[in-house]
């Protein structure tokens, strides 16, 4: 991609006591593009989000938007950069319409129009007066996206943004975020461990694990493809098929091949030819979540972290 | 820094327990007035009491008595000569002091309640940072466009913007039931300047006592604040600043005798005992005073903006 980045971590670390908790983060993130950021518990993501949120400070390495830091240049970098981390905690004593006053204020170019048209965006003008005490979870998730939706950010930093939504909710919530990005150019970073809802969203995914990014995977890539095949009598289907040199793993009664599209009619033909019974040829996709667990070995790296 | 100011006012507000303080300090100071005039009522005093004229001339016997004692410190002998030769100006020139249960009287003493004012003022300044760490604001609040400093600054300004309203608030109450329960009686205020006696602006000297009391409620309301956004505790910070209010005063009683008392802050916080003559430790001086709290001030504040601006939020 030939694009500028909006937001660059940079060799970004931070130390807590004698514990490197993220260790020199390298990650570039687009206009017009989401993407995901995932991890098992403890691996870093809220510390690393945190500071691109400038609520912690790296001990080394920077977190660049738009070519300035955010250490030297808090108040620019900031007021491009919509935040919602964890659960957005609102002040619970006051309406939902006085909470977006308040954060309204802290930035020097919000009109009232503008709350008013971030409420009615979010769906919330029915009950944007009461007190956010009598909100239940998935208003105050849509108060959140408020908030952070208020300056027109460039960057929006989403920390499980889905929490407490219904379904119907997240789809929209997916729908909404896929909008701003396409349409004004929004670069998102969604941190979640739901996996499913990552892959429904993203354009792309970063992994991390102990502090290190480990992966970056472009969701859309053409990956390798995979087939599955079943046919019978088994034992023939399968010499037929390692005879036209595919990796083969069984899968039940069929098999997994390793095999690229333009290969398939050639080898169903094969299959025909040689009087075997076809019952399925697929393509077949790992989900994200085997492929996050094949990539972080599953369970045990929280634990191999603690130590 | 105006718009930063409005969000803390607003939030400060629309909080129920600044409202209950509010209700609270007007509630005890009338009911306060009320009560003392109640127990001055029933307290039935025998007939024939002496005139004001009388209780002069006694006082001057005492005082005259007390100044004979060869082991009088400097500081109590200046004191009571001051004493003395405003009593001695009274019967001179025949001017009445204020009467002990007139309104005048009630007024002039009312500074003291501003004790509640500070008691207050610190529940307000201790939760005003640590409130957003235990709700979970912080994160919100810090995320914005914003140096830290600045909200730390809008916070510290509408801690003592509200401790000013308190002020007024106490003022007016204590006026409210000044005039309720109690009759004009006249008299004036003498004061010893310069070798003579001159007689002072009542409602001048009401003001300078509070202004005075109001400097003891700015030191404890920026210890407090200072407590809060070192611990990001309100409880803690509640907890521990009061504490240190009530026993403050008394550790600097205890140990008044020894030199390093006057570099307690503590000490210097009641300065209206430079008007009223109510010092317990000897040696005092305005200089040093104004510069022990400075010195303190300066110290608080810094504390309290190196701690919020330079750590991490991990809540």
């Amino acid at each position: 991609m030939e694009q500028q980045p909006i937001v660059e971590l940079k060799g970004l670390s931070k130390t807590i006591g004698k514990k490197k908790i993220i260790d020199n983060l390298n990650l570039q993130l687009y206009p017009g593009q989401i993407t995901g950021f995932l991890g098992p518990n403890g691996a870093g993501k809220t510390t690393t989000i945190r500071m691109m949120a400038g609520l912690m400070k790296p001990s080394s390495g920077e977190v660049i938007v738009e070519g300035q830091t955010v250490t030297e240049h808090f108040e620019e970098t900031m007021s491009k950069v919509g935040v919602i981390v964890e659960n957005p905690e609102m002040y619970k004593y006051m309406s939902g319409w006085k909470n977006l006053l308040h954060f309204a204020r802290m930035n020097k170019t919000i009109t009232k129009e503008r709350i008013t048209e971030v409420v009615d965006q979010v769906g919330m003008q029915n009950r944007i007066h009461e007190k956010v005490s009598s909100y239940s979870l998935g208003m105050r998730q849509r108060l959140g996206l408020a908030q952070a939706l208020l300056h027109r950010p460039k960057f929006l930093i989403l920390d499980e943004p889905t929490n407490g939504l219904d379904p119907a909710g997240i789809r929209e919530f997916r729908t909404y975020l896929r909008k701003i990005s396409e349409e004004d150019g929004v670069s998102v970073f969604v941190s979640s461990h739901m996996l499913s809802e990552i892959e429904l969203m993203c354009d792309r995914i970063a992994i991390i694990q102990n502090g290190q990014l480990i992966d970056i995977r472009e969701m859309n890539q053409k990956e390798q493809a995979h087939y599955y095949i079943e046919a019978h009598p088994v034992e023939q289907t399968q010499e037929l098929l390692i005879s036209h040199n595919l990796e083969l793993e069984v899968s039940g009664t069929g098999f997994i091949a390793k095999v690229e599209q333009e290969q398939i009619p050639s080898i169903v033909k094969a299959l025909i030819d040689a009087n075997l019974q076809v019952f399925a040829v697929q393509p077949f996709r790992k989900t994200l979540e085997d492929q996050f667990l094949e990539m972080t070995g599953g369970g045990q790296i929280a634990e191999s972290h603690k130590k | 820094m105006l718009n930063l100011i409005r969000n803390e006012w607003m939030k400060l507000w629309q909080k129920k327990a600044t409202w209950i303080i509010v209700v609270m300090l007007v509630a005890i100071l009338i009911g306060v007035g009320g009560i003392t005039k109640w127990v001055q009522s029933t307290n039935e005093l025998p007939p024939n009491q002496p005139s004001w004229e009388e209780n002069q001339a006694e006082n001057q016997a005492f005082l005259t008595a007390q100044l004979a004692d060869p082991n009088i410190d400097a500081t109590s002998k200046k004191q009571l000569e001051k004493e003395l030769a405003i009593s001695e100006y009274r019967l001179d020139k025949n001017v009445e002091p204020m009467d002990p249960s007139g309104r005048e009287q009630s007024v002039y003493d009312s500074h003291v309640m501003l004790s509640l004012v500070i008691l207050f003022s610190v529940i307000v300044a201790a939760s005003i940072v640590a409130s957003e760490f235990s709700q979970g604001t912080i994160k919100m609040l810090l995320s914005r466009p914003v140096k830290r400093w600045k909200i730390l600054t809008s916070k510290y300004l509408t801690t003592l913007l509200f401790a000013f309203v308190l002020t007024i608030i106490a003022f007016v109450s204590t006026m409210i039931a000044s005039y309720l329960f109690y009759d004009a009686s006249g008299g004036s205020i003498l004061d010893y300047q310069n070798g003579s006696v001159v007689e002072v602006s009542y409602w001048g000297r009401v003001l300078v006592l509070y202004a005075l009391q109001f400097v003891g409620v700015i030191i404890y309301t920026t210890f407090a604040f200072m407590i809060g956004s070192v611990f990001r505790s309100s409880s803690l910070a509640i907890g521990l600043s009061i504490f240190l209010l009530f026993v403050g005063p008394n550790i600097v009683f205890f140990l008044s005798k020894y030199e390093f008392v006057k570099y307690i802050f503590f000490t210097h916080t009641d300065l209206t005992g430079y008007i009223t003559g109510n010092l317990f430790v000897p040696g005092m001086t305005w200089t040093l005073s104004l510069v022990v709290l400075t010195v303190y001030m300066l110290l608080f504040l810094f504390i309290s903006f190196w701690s919020f601006t330079k750590r991490d939020v991990t809540s």
